[in-house]
């Protein structure tokens, strides 16, 4: 029984990510909001992989990109690889941080949704005939940025990790 | 039990994969593979085709299933408020007035059509293409920073085409911008790539209708002499030769700045998020 439920909480960031993927649209970008203003997407990701990079496979990062991109008619693999550059980011910016504190973490967040967001627009550049809306893509990425404290401190109700 | 144990099962055949490439390659393989699919994106064999079509359908029918329990939760808290709404025999009044003028309106209609085909039979002016509506459910809708759009349960087998028009109640909602086997995908017009030539038949006006990529859209293009009132109606003008020419889009909303330049936005005749069924409307040929 305790195996299943440590199962069962280790799956729920999956999960968790998973929703948000398949109802991106049910969430507070609909219901709340107006339209596409959070990714929160990459908050998530972002938070689990930050505090527990064994957490979340490449295999997991790659379904679940391949997953967003066929929901959203987007190039196949474009999220897939933004997923797997992102978590190997903030690896890397994990290792190299000094000290433990909430200011390196959002740097680190900023960081990684900047290199994500360029990456997107690289790819869509190259690989997709159509464009998107950069206006769009900016007021998401800065109250993406805006909005983090407050998810992260959320999920820090449920998931309370040792930096 | 271990974290990493428990990670390294967290995707199918992910063990297996592991097994066979160390960690450290695996990385590099899956990235490989991404920039594979990306360049596939824009070879049209139709066999990658078929494929992507295929995995298109599964994982669409896939979040639909997903997306259920979430449904019946917004669908149940909806139904909850409902039936504990007070006003529904004053609401129902209106209603049926609403109805009746809305008949009497219809019989009016009837008449100016018999009249208008009349009139074209005599002067010789040949109707465009005939349009056959089928019926399909919304299995989803999509909002994200790059693009609106909502899925539905019809795909190429049932002769579904790029560019058709989707609509309901006559009122136009999008086009048909991917298909599958089992299932398309439509953007909505206030998709920030949406643009559909659009008239104002009570100005004489042409212009372009953009989405805003939130939920409303804008009109391009207008002439600089044109002066637009408020409530004025759009249509489609159907002048790309795809989308049915005289589809109600939505009326026109005038605010003026402070200057007393009129500016003008779109009050759009369907509203998001309330879509069960639609119409494709396909071309009869």
């Amino acid at each position: 029984m305790r195996n299943f439920l440590e199962k069962t909480r280790f799956y729920i960031p999956h999960l968790l990510i998973l929703l948000v993927i398949a109802n991106d649209s049910l969430l507070i970008n609909t219901w709340i909001a107006p339209g596409p203003i959070i990714n929160l997407k990459y908050i998530l990701l972002f938070y689990f992989c930050f505090y527990q990079p064994d957490r979340i496979s490449v295999i997991s990062l790659f379904l679940l990109g391949l997953v967003f991109d066929s929901l959203q008619s987007t190039p196949l693999g474009m999220t897939s690889l933004c997923f797997i550059v992102a978590s190997k980011l903030i690896y890397f910016l994990k290792k190299r941080r000094t000290r433990a504190n909430f200011q390196n973490e959002f740097i680190s967040f900023g960081i990684v949704l900047a290199a994500v967001q360029i990456l997107t627009l690289i790819i869509f550049y190259y690989f997709s005939k159509t464009s998107p809306e950069y206006s769009l893509l900016i007021i998401n990425t800065i109250l993406t940025l805006a909005l983090y404290p407050l998810f992260r401190y959320i999920l820090q109700f449920f998931y309370r990790y040792q930096i | 039990m271990n974290a990493t144990k428990l990670a390294k099962s967290s995707a199918v055949g992910t063990a297996v994969l592991e097994r066979t490439f160390k960690q450290k390659l695996l990385t590099p393989v899956l990235i490989g593979v991404c920039f594979l699919l990306l360049t596939l994106e824009n070879i049209s064999f139709r066999p990658i085709k078929l494929l992507k079509s295929l995995v298109n359908d599964a994982i669409t029918y896939s979040a639909f299933i997903i997306n259920l329990p979430v449904n019946f939760t917004a669908d149940t808290s909806k139904s909850f408020l409902e039936f504990f709404n007070f006003n529904i025999h004053q609401e129902n009044k209106i209603l049926k007035d609403q109805v009746n003028k809305l008949i009497s309106e219809k019989n009016e209609l009837l008449f100016f059509k018999n009249e208008n085909d009349n009139l074209k039979r005599t002067l010789g002016i040949r109707n465009q293409g005939e349009y056959a509506a089928l019926l399909v459910k919304v299995i989803k809708e999509d909002t994200s920073e790059f693009g609106k759009s909502f899925s539905i349960t019809k795909g190429s087998s049932e002769n579904l085409e790029l560019g058709q028009a989707v609509v309901r109640n006559n009122v136009y909602l999008g086009r048909i911008s991917e298909v599958n086997l089992l299932s398309s995908k439509v953007m909505i017009v206030t998709d920030a790539g949406s643009r559909i030539p659009i008239v104002i038949p009570s100005k004489g006006v042409n212009a372009i209708l953009k989405g805003d990529g939130y939920s409303n859209a804008e009109l391009l293009f207008l002439p600089p002499s044109s002066s637009l009132d408020n409530n004025d109606q759009i249509y489609t003008s159907g002048t790309d030769g795809i989308i049915k020419e005289g589809l109600y889009v939505g009326k026109v909303i005038v605010k003026e700045d402070k200057n007393k330049k009129k500016k003008y936005s779109v009050d759009l005749g369907f509203k998001e998020h309330q879509l069960n069924y639609v119409s494709v409307l396909k071309l009869k040929r």
